[in-house]
């Protein structure tokens, strides 16, 4: 078009050479089967070729009848919408493409004129203003047309699945170090199930039959020069709608101050929602305006890169700032997991974001979001570091009733039997501090022998936190006035610690030599315990003159008697204690049953002579009974149970 | 250290008036040398600002380039302050009184500062749409010659421009309006000059309750001049750069259009004029206030220089729109007269292109020095907190 307007003949005498192209032009025109680009290519060259005609016969002061009827046409094409109700679009693909000619033709007409040299012709002078105001008016109505189809067509383009935000807000991990149990822990750790599902979605936000439309509008307006006011009314109501899925996805809108008073109960849930919402906006929503921008603007150069940045940038911003807020605060122990997992979500996404903001407008984007990963790497750290001190310096005043598992244990084995599914992330961030716990944990595992699950930075790092709670407890277990139960209490935790290393992903980082050292240890507290209670118990049964054959009946009545209170004193004791593993309170039992059993009926055995209700409290049988009714936690008394036994 | 070093110090400190000469040691001579120099230096930076020529566009007070200034004497200032605080050798002072009140007190008037930043960071978006609306406007009449097309093309941008700069500040947070005016089709609406639709909404990124006069007005809770012997310690130091910071924060949110900002000139600082460093702030507190309450009657969108510009320069080129669609055309004066101020209008926004970006990325540096600070604040907070035993 360009080389045609310069092409202006300055003699008269080319008046027969165009008048020889326009026939020419005119003749190829009605050829059938054109291709659309070339038939568009003759329409232009036609209108050019006229108005050369025109301009030369204005001249003789016929002027510009031609474009003037053209004009007319054209403008009755134009006009007759303005008085309508209805949207151009709406009313069938003729309607819009006829439109869309009419405005090409009034562009094609305006370039023509302008092409023209200005000589003071009040006619062209006319004829070009009309023209542009009839442009004007098209302009507005495109950018009409273009808000109403994007807002039209954006709510049925909601993705089919909207994830509800309430599955997660379940997940709440709001207990301290101190007093949870285990099922809360258990919960609290399920990571984000849906994590896999959500990776990388794309969406058609816009209907895919639209996109030809909004194209055509895009052609035109930007061929007219009008293409900011197509940004802005595309980045309109694109962002709108970002943002109402971004509502959607349950965002409180909250002040850094609010979230760093906030409740750690509700901010758990609300680390959730950020969590949630960086997968779908950057996953899906972000990938899928990318698409979309690509496909409306992706000819029109750097606007592309321009408009997608100014539809997410508050988004963006909203969710930078949360990740922020979260990085700046206080890292709690209980935080761990929830960082843990903003942490990984935007590893995830780093990625993609580069990918997303790749163009020099958005460094400022990409730079932030990198800022924010390693604010979430030291809060990780932070968080890590608090976990451990925290479980080293829990403190209790008194003694945990009963010898049972102290929640404690559990907390912290539960919530470490979370972290292998952040294996790979906790080697990387605590890689450097490694070095140091590594030495601090003399297990062999981690010596250059080790397999490599037990001498990762985070299989040290476990066993660091398992061997500050090993001490703690054992802090705790001197609480007990009772040796004997001190025993119980350490063998109970124990033996829970190395159960929960054994049945869960935990064990290959803590590996077989910790578990059978750790069984050593439980099991050493079982025979300690044993030696305590019994031994001086067994004792009185014991000959204290071989030679002789028997007892003298007084002697044999001290002893039993004695055997009598001792055990009714365990028994009255030892009931309320608990071993809450049956399989380890029903070893207990057996081997200390084999032990008292055995030297009560030896006792016995070796004095029947003596052997009559009256000296005997306590047959045989009924001791062994008794002895399972131990590590109950339920306190009895004999004076009760054994005149229930004996009716 | 042991403890009872800390002790004598701190004791040295509060006789430090009655026996200047007997409790200074070396380092606190030292320390004295730079609280003068940051006071020192804190207003020769203010003095500069309220200096700063208005004739002269692109160092009119709350220019951008102005506003940029500004920021980064925040961030010297704040780099000094940081090192008078911290870098002295006695790092358990700031766990004693007064300081044990003054810096918790300073932490909490550094976290609203960031939600300042991010209120502002989030206007800046607004002002950017007012620049790309200013673009089409200038885009429209710098074609030769102007018609009644050109003319329409203007008058559009300029109406979405002029209302968008318009929406008073609560409205800037409901969102929803233009949702609404895209939502049902305008079709009917005979008039030839229909309601202009590229109007973008200020997201509000935060709850809609918040205020940015009232994070302010919250901002200056406790601040008081350190009086008596206080005046020489290191809260000196925490009351200067608090003040500072409540002042830049202030003057963001005047410049740049933020959700409710009512009362925003009713805030007052207690900055006595005595005080060398204050006297320039409390001037530049005075102007932006008398600028401000001018501003505020209309329900204006920030004192920011460009956008008053561009305001004005909006009302004119309206009226010239408006006359050449009553009459159909004008005159060759008025068209010059047009053409010069679109010239104008250009220029501003290209100052805005140049300006606005940097500017969103220095505030984004302020939000993360102040984090930055807090964070090391409360962490030396810590660390004395563990190795000092508590005092009774």
């Amino acid at each position: 078009m360009d080389e045609c307007q310069s092409a202006i003949p300055a003699h008269d005498g080319d008046l027969h050479v165009v008048a020889a192209a326009h026939h020419i032009v005119k003749a190829l025109g009605t050829t059938k089967n054109l291709s659309d680009d070339l038939r568009k290519i003759l329409i232009d060259l036609d209108a050019h070729l006229s108005l050369i005609t025109s301009n030369i016969d204005s001249k003789g002061g016929k002027g510009f009848v031609e474009v003037e009827e053209r004009l007319k046409r054209v403008e009755r094409k134009i006009v007759i919408w303005e008085s309508d109700r209805i949207m151009i679009w709406d009313s069938g693909p003729k309607e819009a493409s006829d439109y869309l000619e009419a405005v090409d033709e009034v562009q094609t007409l305006i370039d023509s004129l302008r092409g023209l040299s200005m000589n003071e012709n009040q006619k062209q002078k006319e004829l070009l203003h009309r023209a542009s105001s009839l442009l004007q008016m098209a302009m507005s109505r495109l950018e009409e047309e273009l808000i109403h189809m994007l807002v039209k067509h954006k709510q049925q383009s909601e993705p089919t699945y909207i994830p509800s935000p309430s599955s997660q807000r379940n997940v709440v991990y709001n207990e301290s170090v101190v007093s949870l149990d285990n099922e809360s822990a258990k919960e609290a750790s399920s990571k984000n199930s849906c994590s896999d599902e959500c990776g990388e979605y794309i969406v058609d936000l816009v209907p895919e039959h639209v996109i030809p439309d909004i194209k055509s509008i895009a052609k035109v307006m930007f061929a007219s020069d009008y293409g900011q006011e197509f940004c802005e009314a595309f980045i309109g109501v694109r962002k709108e709608a970002l943002e109402q899925h971004f509502d959607i996805l349950e965002n409180g809108k909250l002040s850094i101050e609010d979230l760093l008073k906030m409740e750690w109960c509700s901010l758990s849930t609300e680390m959730n929602k950020w969590t949630w919402s960086m997968k779908i906006i950057f996953g899906v929503y972000l990938m899928s305006e990318k698409r979309l921008c690509d496909q409306v603007l992706g000819e029109f150069g750097s606007v592309n890169s321009f408009c997608f940045l100014e539809i997410a940038k508050t988004t963006i911003l909203c969710l930078l700032n949360f990740g922020e807020a979260i990085a700046m605060g206080p890292q709690e122990p209980e935080k761990l997991l929830r960082l843990l997992d903003m942490y990984e979500t935007l590893a995830d996404l780093v990625i993609d974001i580069d990918a997303l903001f790749s163009e020099d407008g958005g460094s400022f984007v990409r730079l932030e979001f990198h800022k924010l990963l390693e604010g979430l790497a030291d809060s990780v750290k932070a968080a890590f570091n608090a976990f451990g001190v925290a479980v080293s310096s829990n403190g209790s005043l008194y003694p945990f009733p009963g010898g049972g598992v102290h929640p404690l244990s559990k907390y912290v084995m539960n919530y470490i039997s979370m972290f292998p599914e952040y294996c790979s992330t906790l080697n990387l961030l605590l890689e450097d501090q490694h070095s140091d716990v590594a030495s601090l944990v003399s297990e062999p595992q981690c010596g250059p022998t080790a397999s490599l699950s037990t001498s990762c930075p985070m299989a040290c790092h476990l066993r660091s936190i398992t061997s500050s709670l090993e001490s703690n407890l054992h802090k705790k277990s001197k609480l007990y006035k009772d040796e004997a139960l001190q025993h119980i209490f350490l063998m109970n935790n124990l033996h829970y610690m190395v159960q929960k290393v054994k049945g869960s992903e935990l064990r290959p980082f803590f590996g077989d030599e910790w578990i059978r050292k750790h069984n050593a240890k439980f099991q050493q507290h079982e025979m300690n315990y044993e030696r305590v209670t019994w031994s001086s118990v067994v004792l009185l049964l014991k000959d204290d003159n071989p030679g002789s054959s028997s007892l003298s009946k007084s002697a044999f009545k001290e002893k039993c008697k004695g055997f009598s209170i001792a055990f009714e004193e365990v028994y009255k004791n030892q009931t309320s204690w608990c071993i809450p593993d049956p399989q380890l309170r029903e070893d207990l039992r057996i081997s200390t049953s084999l032990k008292v059993v055995h030297a009560y009926r030896t006792f016995l055995g070796r004095n029947p002579a003596h052997v009559d209700d009256k000296c005997i409290k306590h047959a045989v049988e009924d001791v062994e009974k008794l002895l399972f009714d131990l590590f109950e936690g339920s306190p009895r008394s004999l004076r009760n149970s054994r005149r229930m036994m004996k009716t | 250290m042991p403890a009872t070093d800390y002790q004598a110090s701190f004791l040295g400190r509060i006789s430090i008036r009655r026996n200047q000469v007997i409790a200074m040691d070396g380092n606190h001579e030292q320390e004295l040398q730079d609280l003068e120099l940051f006071s020192k230096h804190v207003s020769e930076r203010f003095a500069e600002l309220l200096s700063s020529p208005d004739d002269i566009p692109c160092h009119a007070l709350l220019s951008i380039s102005w506003l940029r200034k500004l920021l980064d004497f925040f961030l010297c200032c704040e780099a000094e302050f940081k090192g008078v605080l911290m870098m002295g050798n006695d790092p358990s002072q700031i766990s004693k009184p007064p300081l044990d009140r003054l810096i918790p007190e300073f932490l909490d008037r550094s976290v609203k500062a960031l939600d300042v930043c991010n209120a502002v960071t989030n206007g800046l978006e607004s002002v950017r749409h007012y620049q790309k609306l200013a673009e089409i406007v200038v885009s429209a009449l710098e074609q030769k010659p102007i018609g009644d097309g050109q003319s329409r093309r203007a008058k559009k941008a300029l109406t979405s421009l002029m209302s968008a700069m318009n929406v008073d500040d609560k409205e800037c947070s409901a969102a929803k309006a233009t949702e609404r005016s895209w939502s049902f089709s305008r079709r009917g609406v005979s008039s030839k000059d229909r309601v202009p639709e590229h109007f973008r909404s200020v997201s509000n990124q935060v709850a809609k309750n918040w205020s940015a006069a009232k994070q302010i007005q919250a901002m200056t809770n406790n601040l008081v001049p350190p009086r008596g012997a206080e005046g020489s310690g290191l809260a000196s130091p925490v009351y200067t750069m608090s003040v500072i910071m409540v002042f830049v924060m202030w003057a963001l949110v005047a410049a740049i259009p933020c959700q409710e900002r009512n009362g925003l000139s009713a805030i007052h600082f207690p900055a006595p004029k005595q005080l060398n460093w204050a006297q320039s702030i409390i001037g530049l507190h005075e102007k932006i206030g008398e600028e401000w309450k001018k501003k505020e009657k209309k329900g204006t969108a920030g004192l920011l220089d460009e956008m008053q510009k561009m305001e004005k320069l909006g009302n004119i080129l309206m009226d010239f729109t408006d006359s050449f669609q009553f009459h159909g055309d004008i005159t060759d004066q008025k068209a010059e007269e047009a053409a010069a101020r679109s010239v104008e209008l250009a220029e501003t926004c290209r100052r805005m292109e140049e300006g606005l970006l940097p500017l969103q990325i220095q505030i984004r540096e302020v939000f993360h020095r102040i984090v930055k600070t807090r964070t090391e604040l409360l962490n030396a907070l810590d660390q004395v907190g563990k190795s000092s035993p508590p005092l009774l």
